[in-house]
């Protein structure tokens, strides 16, 4: 009798010590509660699996942590990551940077159809542009100052095509920014200027 | 042939039962010779290969094969998280590519500027810093006139950040790109840093 109680023991004690070490997962998730960082770590070895980026989901993780979010919350953010991350992966290629997945999701996440970023991707190739993580994030700032999706997609393949260099996309964006905040309707302020870089280039789409 | 007569054969044979008086020393003198004789130059490889019977109780048996299994599964997921945070820089993982950037590429010092003419305390918190304002580095020095900035070592990549303004406010870098990051309602600002140019 006592020999399977200590028998049991041990096997309670191995066991637990198992699981801990695969619940934990990123030792940064321990600020999370049992339930949410558990989640997390699956989702987090499912995408890892899928030889997807794991590391945006880590810090959207944390960033809802820091920001007092619930664990429900957390987990629905970090699950719509990974759906958007995976589509990223899927139009810009296996080929893309982690930079540029993050940037892909984003844009999909501001409403950007998969095949504006596929459309995005060879242009830039044309180009002979290595990356398109700028141009993706400057898309997104777009959308996110009222300029409409369609809109803004084209503005930005425009610019690629043009061979906008990264320099570049960042002043387009200021001076875009700069007129919005000026009272500028935020679709005008981005054609015009759009127009004006493509003519800096001295090329046109 | 002749016979031997029985009597020298018991004459004999009695000489023979006599038992032999040993002095106290002979043992000791015996054992002397012996050590003095050379080792087998393969002694001790003789003696570990020598078979011998170890005796263990079934429960001890048990305990230890749960304990080696239980030992060898955390030791098969440690290995597999060190393997994954070691991938090189051309697989999608985060976190070994920004390892490799650190290395390679290296960190760029980055500007970041506020305006917050009420603020008592601004700090920068983002993916580069785990979201973590305790970081002493990130924290924003007033400038005069409400202008707070700070200039930290952000890695090469793409980044998500804000300021968090007197250790409760959210806010987003008005002159960063935006994103449309909604997931806790609070808003957050993109950063490019690029190999030549910090965006």
């Amino acid at each position: 009798m006592r020999a399977a109680w200590l028998t049991s023991c041990a096997c309670c004690i191995a066991l637990s010590v198992t699981a801990r070490a695969q619940t934990i997962g990123d030792a940064r998730l321990a600020r999370l509660d049992s339930a949410t960082r558990v989640a997390i770590v699956a989702l987090v070895d499912s995408a890892r699996r899928q030889r997807l980026p794991t590391e945006p989901l880590v810090d959207k993780a944390l960033e809802g942590e820091k920001k007092g979010a619930d664990g429900g919350r957390i987990v629905t953010a970090v699950r719509g990551l990974s759906v958007d991350l995976r589509a990223a992966r899927g139009s810009l290629g296996s080929g893309a940077s982690t930079d540029e997945i993050t940037a892909g999701a984003n844009a999909i996440h501001a409403g950007f159809p998969m095949r504006d970023l596929a459309r995005l991707r060879v242009a830039a190739q044309h180009a002979r542009r290595a990356r398109v993580t700028l141009p993706l994030t400057v898309a997104t700032d777009l959308v996110a100052r009222g300029v409409p999706v369609a809109v803004a997609s084209d503005i930005v393949l425009s610019l690629a095509r043009a061979g906008l260099r990264d320099p570049d996309f960042t002043m387009f964006q200021r001076n875009v920014r700069l007129d919005i905040e000026h009272g500028a309707d935020a679709s005008a302020a981005a054609q015009t200027r759009a127009r004006g870089a493509v003519l800096h280039t001295g090329r046109t789409s | 042939m002749r016979a031997i007569p029985e009597r020298w054969v018991e004459r004999v044979a009695g000489e023979l039962r006599r038992p032999v008086q040993l002095d106290d020393g002979f043992d000791d003198k015996v054992m002397s010779e012996v050590r003095r004789l050379p080792r087998h130059r393969f002694g001790a490889w003789a003696r570990a290969l020598r078979p011998r019977t170890i005796t263990i109780s079934p429960l001890l048996s048990a305990i230890a094969a749960v304990l080696l299994l239980a030992l060898a599964l955390s030791a098969g997921h440690a290995i597999g998280m060190v393997r994954a945070l070691r991938t090189g820089p051309d697989r999608p993982d985060g976190a070994a590519e920004r390892a490799a950037t650190n290395q390679t590429s290296g960190r760029r010092d980055v500007q970041f500027v506020l305006v917050a003419p009420t603020a008592r305390k601004v700090q920068v918190v983002g993916d580069f810093n785990d979201w973590d304002a305790s970081h002493a580095e990130y924290r924003a020095e007033h400038r005069g006139g409400g202008v707070w900035s700070v200039t930290a070592k952000v890695p090469v990549g793409h980044h998500r950040y804000a300021f968090v303004v007197d250790d409760s406010l959210w806010v987003a870098d008005p002159a960063a790109p935006r994103l449309l990051d909604d997931d806790f309602g609070t808003p957050n600002s993109a950063l490019v840093v690029g190999g030549e140019v910090a965006q």
